[in-house]
């Protein structure tokens, strides 16, 4: 007990409450529940306890450290490996642990498989563990009950069923976790009748099935898109959400750098604007069904060397050129097709070379075959127990809803979705920052899962309830380190011990080994003659397809996701049915115009929305909306007299397209043609975050000084070439002040490459989980207020219907000559002695005088109180920086929080500051490598470098704002650059 | 009229020294009629919508208005900008106007101050409540303060605009009361013992119309006048300041101070005779309000008007000339863009209708006029309009393109500072002289109605 001062004598006697409002450390107190650290002591004691009963035997409880461990210091973070869980493609993460809470999944830098970049899904997969609409312990029949009455309550169920002989499926997504594989497996062999089944919500199970066909084993060969010279995508969004996007969008860039030895080339064969399309060389529009023709075209033209069709043959010409450098990849879910696409690689010499069959990807690994059947079964009320673990059948299945006619439906989730809200069990699934796993993402490469906060609630994850039902009740830690010792240790061919083999593994977060030999029978099998083309119907073509950042229903919940613009339509908070410019034209349709889908005794109604670059016989809905999760946003933004909601008529973001899928001759399929589309009158509200799509001015509008704007610039291969990279010196231009903003220590700057940049958008949401950025709903996206400090910038050029596309990511430039600094009546805006342009908060009145001189309009305003009192969802802000009140303006800072913590790490060693130790949260995820952060003053830097780039030009420069981010022009080819200026 | 002097007389009718201070005197002395109570109660209602709106808006955040990062000022700052500009009539005729001489003012002056006043006022609330957080505008003012060496920024414009605003209202306010001195005696003797009398008492500053007295009130006030001419011009250059040193195209213009000057002495001259136009009529004040007022006051709104609209056509001019692309455009986009129907309202208004007055029939009609002063006040509304949310909705980058649209709110708080403005007008025309008595018996014809009598 301190010695108590005091001030007076009455003071003494009457000791003064301190003033709580003013000094309180839990500044986010929930009025009604309990605050924060009585939470976690609640968690710690109650949930310690259940699990002590369970099967965890780690840590049991959570106490305040009385005595503080060693190596502990509050306020410094820990980072763990780990890997990430958004998606099946395995990349491995970083997660940030602060004071015992992890607030940030980063990439880590050594993954073989993600190098260090995570997409926005990965980014934004913290908000999943700190949710408070998850299933917080298990349920059987409607009631909550505790681990112990749902495992005895399910131990009779199996033992009923292993006694029967009853059929029992487990159904899950890919699973490539090789321990939970072998306990699926383990758990299976005790019934009779159990199988495990798995499908993709994005399948691609298509590739899979014509491998079997061709090669002789069902796998999913590894794409090297760094390897490449010469790039097909057929209708496979490879940088946006086919297979691994984060892996293909590294691989990508490293062979798309036009400073190097060599640039791919790409083409891209697609019905809708894709990202993937958006970056592409030669860009082929096509109806779904076209496709296939196409590829049998390609696969001629490709052994014989000429084709009718003068697209078809310019890219197999430019594949024959490139034997065993070019890569055909193609997302079709027709077997037929891929085979043909196989056979493309085969005689080109891809196999072996840009295409691993050797260390093929376990990364897709759904059959939906066996989901064929297993949904006949349970339409024959064949199926006794039906465990789904980590999916939600009856939303993302056509013909779905079955999956309740199991006699008990098993769902192990994390939040109550379709699945789970008609399941007879709920079993509460762990995070996967909360418990343990591992993962098999490309074979050889098994990287692990590793908890990094202890469940939030009584949670357990699939693989320790599969053990305890299969009698091993052990912790998830012992499970994996087991199956690593007697699976994985021995393959590694490691000269240590396993004890320190696995603290080595545990620190990499993965390790390499060897992986079991496929039966080598490549390239035997001829691909069948050419299939017919599909019988065509007529009238509209669906195409169902991902958003980058939201790629199906599970991450429906997940509010970051949710409000980032989709890259290239710039909506967010929904799905619509997007049409083509004449198409909308002949229907009479325009943004937010209702139309009506009708398509095989399936109606939707959805609002349009105009796509440039889009076949005009197609309607393409994106999957993953109008789902249960979505129904939680019904309070997301600011509430007041004029606001509107963020959720329709049917309480849910957007509506679900599933109704449009078919499961049918064994695959998913994402098209189908003969759909009516209809215009209703009525009219709904899109959140548009960009209005205006070209650096062209309106028609009426042009002015005489020149239409287009330079704020993106283009050159072509020839020309940077010609440069050899290094642009002339220029004479500085004459400043009124000579040195006005001396920078003598550090001069941050910032160079985006806009070549590389492919608007994957990951940037955008590591930027909102580094810096505490609000979410603010539909109606505030709608009214343009997005609080998003990174935005990407898209613009058009060229025809409507054939555009090419730029994508911009746009931030604070951080001016020299400030024109927001001037503005400020108060000093709330300032230019730090590193070159940065800082915004102080607590000083800012709100004028938003700084933003309307801001001629990039990167400035953002707190409209309203955005930051709410959600305890749990709350616990993901980052310490280091501000949560914003209403009222104050703010804006980029160059992640300003790591800036200073790089400075105070290296004050601390006496390291100077080297390049490369500051990462700004952008930087660090961009799977593209198109961002580069750095310190001017350093000549030897990268920025620097970038900086005396001949690509490299500066938005605005002519309104000597002097702005320190630089851009690298995009590269393009000469064709495009032709049209280009034909269209402006 | 018998009349036929070169410059017709400025108080019509034979009034004797004792009527002027009758009619003047006499709406002040008696319990106000149906028609006051009538539109005290419409102004009162609007006040108080405009101050549940105001209440709402602080308590809820600023994004109950229409505004988005791309369009940060709108109808705020319009209202702003609308309401300085009503408030520079006041001081071009009390102090420009006294200081040439020009005897017609006295007619017009006291309640061309008052509505100065009060347009300021209404002006004064705007750039507090369009803040985000306007509980600490304060710290706009450089005060002492404990926050070390942090202070207010003197290169902001908005910082010389809390300057130029508070000054143009403290010089106004006491113009208005210096000259309202001898009219306060006046009322004060006729005043019966009581509450009022002692009231007047006071503020009338125990004026004792000696000889001595009026020579230095005269001093003083026309020292005063001296003081507040470079308000007239400095006031909205200020102003005009917070568009021009910024870097959006169609606000960066070396034309805007002059200009806008212009443009607010027009507006204020509308807004003047709007008022007055009423007053006369409902205050029964038709022999001090009368056709000479008419005659010069629409010469003047016909000569600012016309500067108006030649800046407009060199704003278009400057951007061809200048061959810049971003301002170009937003000149192109203003004329023909989504806010077409508002620059058009506004060229309609400030450059088209006020041409009419020309003929001088139209001059003369009071029905004419009082339409004209309305079009012209929506047309100097619009201005603003135009200037602000056309400049700042297509900027440089394309991609922050947006749009404005009023929300409730901002629409019941525009109708509030009517509310205030024509509330406080009310009051004023019940406890004041709304006519400079002592300076109307100044310009008398005294004599004339002697000799017509005969």
């Amino acid at each position: 007990m301190p010695e108590k001062f005091w001030t007076s004598f009455e003071h003494l006697q009457a000791p003064v409450e301190p003033d709580l409002a003013e000094f309180s450390d839990t500044p986010l107190r929930n009025e009604t529940g309990p605050d924060r650290r009585g939470f976690l002591k609640a968690a710690g004691f109650s949930f310690g306890a259940a699990m002590l009963a369970g099967c965890t035997r780690i840590v049991n409880k959570i106490e305040p450290n009385l005595i503080q461990p060693e190596g502990f210091i509050p306020g410094r973070s820990v980072y763990y490996a780990s890997t990430c869980n958004a998606c099946s493609a395995g990349c491995g993460t970083l997660v940030k642990v602060r004071d015992g809470r992890p607030i940030k999944v980063e990439g880590n830098p050594e993954h073989p498989v993600s190098h260090g970049a995570l997409c926005a899904m990965g980014q934004a997969s913290i908000l999943g563990l700190y949710d408070s609409h998850r299933v917080m312990q298990p349920v059987v029949e409607g009631k909550n009950v505790s681990w112990n009455d749902a495992d005895a309550f399910m131990r009779n169920r199996l033992e009923e069923v292993r006694k029967s002989g009853g059929a029992v499926r487990l159904l899950t997504a890919t699973v490539h976790s090789p321990t939970e594989l072998a306990w699926i497996s383990r758990f299976l062999e005790g019934f009779r009748n159990g199988r495990h089944v798995q499908y993709d919500a994005l399948s691609s199970s298509a590739i899979l099935d014509a491998h079997q066909q061709t090669h002789g084993s069902r796998f999913l060969p590894r794409y090297r898109f760094d390897k490449a010279d010469v790039i097909v995508g057929i209708d496979a969004d490879f940088l946006g959400t086919w297979i691994s996007p984060v892996e293909f969008m590294r691989g990508y860039s490293a062979s798309r750098n036009p400073n190097g030895s060599r640039y791919a080339w790409h083409a891209q064969v697609e019905p809708r604007m894709s990202l993937s399309g958006s970056k592409a060389d030669r860009r082929v529009m096509l109806a779904p069904w076209e496709l296939a023709v196409f590829v049998n075209d390609l696969a001629d033209a490709v052994r014989t060397g000429n084709s009718k069709r003068a697209e078809v043959a310019e890219i197999a010409n430019r594949l024959r050129a490139a034997r065993g450098r070019g890569l055909v990849v193609c997302g079709l879910q027709d077997t037929a097709a891929q085979q043909q696409v196989n056979s493309i690689n085969e005689t080109l010499g891809n196999y072996g070379a840009t295409i691993e069959t050797a260390q093929a990807s376990r990364q897709k690994r759904g059959d939906d075959r066996a989901l064929e059947s297993l949904m006949g079964e349970l339409r024959a009320g064949q199926v006794d127990v039906l465990i789904t673990a980590g999916v939600n059948p009856v939303y993302d299945v056509p013909g779905g809803e079955v999956a309740a006619k199991a006699k008990t439906l098993v769902a192990h989730a994390l939040r109550m979705d379709e699945t789970a809200a008609k399941a007879q069990v709920v079993l509460a699934g762990s995070h996967s920052l909360e418990c343990w796993s591992d993962s098999e993402p490309v074979e050889g490469i098994a990287g692990i899962v590793q908890p990094c906060i202890r469940p939030l609630f009584q949670t357990r994850s699939c693989l320790e309830t599969l053990a305890a039902w299969s009698g091993k009740p052990e912790s998830g830690l012992n499970l994996i380190r087991d199956q690593w010792q007697k699976e994985i240790f021995p393959k590694a061919k490691s000269n240590l011990a396993f004890d320190k083999f696995w603290e080595q593994s545990l620190q990499a977060g993965f390790a390499g080994f060897e992986p079991s030999p496929r039966p080598k029978t490549a390239g035997t099998a001829r691909p069948a003659a050419a299939p017919p083309p599909a019988a065509r119907q007529e009238g509209f073509d669906v195409v169902l397809y991902a958003k980058p950042a939201l790629f199906e229903f599970r991450e429906a919940y997940n509010p970051w996701l949710q409000e980032v613009p989709d890259p290239i339509s710039k909506v967010a908070w929904d799905n619509y049915a997007c049409l083509g410019p004449q198409t909308a034209e002949k229907l009479g349709v325009t943004m937010g115009d209702v139309v009506r889908i009708e398509c095989g005794g399936q109606t939707l109604e959805l609002p349009a929305l105009v796509q440039a670059g889009q076949s005009e016989t197609v309607v393409a809905v994106a999957l993953g909306y109008g789902s249960r999760l979505s129904e939680r946003f019904a309070k997301v933004g600011p509430e007041w007299i004029e606001a509107r909601p963020t959720l329709n008529d049917k309480g849910q973001v957007g509506v679900s397209g599933t109704p449009l899928m078919s499961l049918e001759g064994g695959l998913l399929r994402y098209s189908r043609s003969g759909a009516r589309v209809s215009k209703t009158g009525k009219k709904a509200d899109l959140a548009c975050t960009q209005e205006h799509h070209s650096l062209t001015a309106p028609g009426h509008l042009r002015p005489a000084a020149g239409a287009t704007r330079p704020i993106v610039q283009e050159t072509t291969l020839e020309e940077v070439r010609a440069s050899g990279g290094h642009r002339p010196k220029e004479a500085p231009e004459p400043q009124l002040w000579e040195n006005d903003h001396p920078t003598p220590n550090h001069r941050w700057a910032m160079v985006v490459d806009l070549n590389a940049c492919t608007g994957c958008s990951a940037c955008v949401v590591a930027c909102q989980a580094e810096n505490n950025i609000p979410v603010v709903g539909k109606d505030e996206m709608r009214r343009k207020r997005e609080m998003h400090w990174m935005r990407i910038d898209r613009y058009y050029s060229g025809s409507p219907e054939d555009p090419q596309v730029a994508h911009q990511p746009m931030l604070c430039q951080h001016c020299e000559n400030a024109p927001c600094e001037t503005v400020c009546p108060v000093l709330a805006t300032v230019h730090s002695e590193e070159g940065l342009n800082q915004q102080i908060y607590n000083r800012c009145v709100g004028t938003r005088y700084c933003a309307n001189n801001c001629p990039y309009k990167v400035r953002r305003f707190n409209w309203f109180q955005y930051s709410h009192e959600d305890q749990i969802a709350n616990l993901v802000l980052n310490p280091d920086v501000t949560v914003r009140s209403r009222g104050v303006m703010e804006k980029c800072t160059f992640c300003v929080q790591r800036i200073q913590e790089a400075k105070i790490e290296s004050q601390r060693t006496g390291a100077p500051l080297r390049d490369g130790d500051v990462k700004t949260a952008c930087q660090q995820t961009c799977p593209a490598n198109a961002i580069i952060f750095g310190d001017l003053n350093d000549k030897n830097s990268n920025v620097s470098r970038l900086m005396a780039d001949d690509r490299r030009f500066k938005v605005l420069e002519e309104i000597n704002v002097r702005p320190s981010v630089g851009y690298l022009k995009i590269v393009r080819s000469e064709a495009q650059r032709d049209t280009e200026k034909e269209n402006g | 009229m018998a009349d036929i002097s070169l410059s017709p007389p400025l108080v019509v009718g034979y009034k004797k020294i004792s009527d002027v201070t009758d009619d003047i005197c006499r709406p002040m002395e008696r319990w106000p009629g149906g028609t006051w109570w009538m539109a005290f109660a419409v102004a009162f209602s609007m006040l108080l919508l405009g101050a549940v709106a105001i209440t709402y808006e602080i308590a809820t955040g600023i994004g109950t208005w229409g505004l988005n990062p791309t369009v940060g000022w709108a109808m705020g700052i319009t209202n702003f900008v609308f309401w300085i500009g009503i408030g520079h009539a006041g001081t071009l005729i009390s102090a420009i106007l006294f200081l040439f001489r020009q005897r017609w003012r006295t007619g017009v002056n006291r309640a061309a101050e008052a509505m100065t006043l009060f347009a300021v006022m209404c002006a004064g609330l705007f750039p507090i409540i369009h803040m985000g957080r306007p509980w600490f505008g304060y710290w706009i003012f450089p005060y002492p303060n404990f926050r070390g060496s942090l202070w207010m920024n003197f290169r902001s414009p908005l910082a010389w605009d809390a300057f130029a605003i508070s000054t143009y209202f403290l010089i106004s306010l006491t113009f208005w009361y210096v000259g309202l001195i001898p009219d306060l005696a006046t009322v004060r003797d006729r005043a019966k013992p009581g509450f009022r009398k002692t009231i007047f008492s006071i503020f009338s500053l125990g004026w004792d119309g000696a000889y001595r007295t009026w020579n230095r009130y005269e001093l003083v006030y026309l020292l005063l006048a001296g003081l507040a001419t470079p308000l007239v011009v400095s006031v909205h250059t200020i102003v005009s300041w917070d568009f021009a040193t910024a870097v959006i195209p169609g606000w960066h213009a070396t034309i805007f101070p002059p200009y806008f000057v212009a443009g607010a002495i027009f507006s204020g001259m509308a807004m003047v005779l709007t008022l007055m136009i009423i007053a006369r009529k409902v205050m029964g004040l038709e022999a001090y309000i009368n056709l000479r007022h008419l005659d010069v006051m629409s010469k003047l709104i016909v000569l600012t008007g016309s500067i108006v609209g030649f800046s407009y056509m060199t704003e278009f001019f400057t951007a061809q000339y200048g061959n810049n692309m971003y301002e170009q455009f937003v000149f192109l986009n203003r004329a023909m863009g989504p806010f077409a129907w508002a620059y058009w309202t506004m060229v309609s208004c400030n450059v088209i209708i006020p041409q009419f007055l020309w003929f001088r029939k139209i001059r003369h009609s009071w029905t004419l006029v009082f339409i004209i002063t309305i079009f012209v006040n929506i047309g100097m509304w619009f201005e603003r309009f135009v200037i602000i949310v056309t400049s700042l909705h297509r900027d440089y980058l394309p991609s922050s393109w947006a749009s404005y649209t009023p929300t409730s709110v901002e629409i019941a708080i525009l109708i509030g500072s009517f509310g205030l403005f024509f509330t406080l007008f009310l009051i004023f025309c019940r406890l004041l002289p709304v006519i400079a008595i002592a300076e109307i018996k100044g310009v008398l014809k005294h004599g004339a109605h002697i000799e017509e009598a005969h």
